[in-house]
């Protein structure tokens, strides 16, 4: 705090109020510059490569960024085109939203955990109903259709694209891990991810299903051949979604 | 013991450890914390909140959508 009254500021040694300069008296002053900063000499102005590669370590330094870009990679080798588009959309915005490093404060309102269900317009039962309706109609379609493709895209964009308006700064008052739990959890996470990947290298090919060797698609596969098998797994998919939704 | 069994027993290990450590995190008296606290902090910044959403999605196209 410098003590200063508001509406005055120090322009040399003269001391003078916004009233006695006129509205233009602001105008005419140079900019304010903190004590702090040095101003940009030819050399010393930033190269705009050096912006550009800074920028984009920074986005390749996310994780998650790196984790999107490599499951979107395999996912198109693998031939699943949607799939693929959409984690290098997530990817691509990610990491430029890391290279423009947006750290000023956000405009949009940050969400405390837990309030998603009382920003909603609908009573829960309502929600629940819907989404048994959903899990009905969507179920009866064929798997790997186009109506059943939509029918997963559309909440899942919608999903996202709330989950992105959501404030960028991160969120105050969540407590960190316990090293010891978090270990625990990142070893259960990544036990099964290499048990499932074990099972997918052990198949005659990535195309082809393992009888002694399944994967969690493959053990899944009679469960959703059936219309209430669909219904009752998008069930659970949109529950997922919801508690993901409401942390 | 066949090799599709130990492929299962596998996978049925894992979501046992998953819901014992959710359950030990419920508690309340132990360093294991619940499902929900560890997404909550993994949900915590910008990126790992899209970036969970996104694997949520990725989840509902690879079982039902081409």
């Amino acid at each position: 705090m410098s003590g200063r009254p508001n509406g005055w500021s120090f322009c040399g040694d003269r001391v003078r109020s916004a009233e006695q300069r006129g509205r233009l008296g602001a105008v005419n002053d140079p900019p304010q510059i903190p004590a702090g900063a040095r101003s940009l000499g030819a050399d010393e102005s930033p190269s705009r490569l050096r912006v550009v590669t800074s920028g984009l370590f920074a986005a390749i330094r996310d994780p998650v960024v790196a984790i999107l870009l490599l499951a979107g990679l395999f996912d198109g080798l693998a031939g699943n085109l949607v799939h693929s588009i959409l984690l290098f959309a997530v990817a691509l915005a990610l990491g430029r939203d890391a290279a423009l490093r947006r750290d000023g404060p956000s405009t949009v309102a940050d969400r405390s955990i837990g309030t998603l269900a009382a920003t909603t317009p609908w009573p829960p039962a309502v929600l629940i109903l819907a989404a048994v309706a959903y899990a009905a109609i969507v179920g009866a379609f064929g798997r790997y259709s186009w109506p059943a493709t939509v029918a997963v895209v559309a909440p899942g964009a919608i999903a996202l694209v709330i989950t992105w308006g959501a404030s960028r700064d991160p969120r105050p008052g969540v407590a960190p891990l316990d090293p010891v739990g978090a270990v625990a959890w990142i070893g259960a996470f990544v036990g099964l991810a290499l048990w499932e990947l074990a099972a997918l290298l052990l198949q005659p090919s990535l195309t082809t299903d393992s009888y002694a060797h399944p994967t969690i698609s493959v053990l899944t596969d009679p469960l959703l051949v059936t219309h209430p098998g669909r219904s009752i797994t998008l069930l659970l998919w949109l529950g997922l979604g919801w508690f993901i939704m409401e942390r | 013991m066949t090799s599709r069994g130990i492929t299962i027993a596998g996978y049925v290990a894992f979501v046992l450890i998953g819901i014992g450590l959710h359950l030990l995190g419920r508690t309340g008296r132990s360093r294991i914390p619940s499902l929900g606290a560890v997404f909550s902090r993994a949900m915590r910044t910008r990126s790992g909140r899209v970036g969970i959403v996104a694997g949520w999605v990725w989840v509902g196209l690879h079982f039902f959508a081409r």
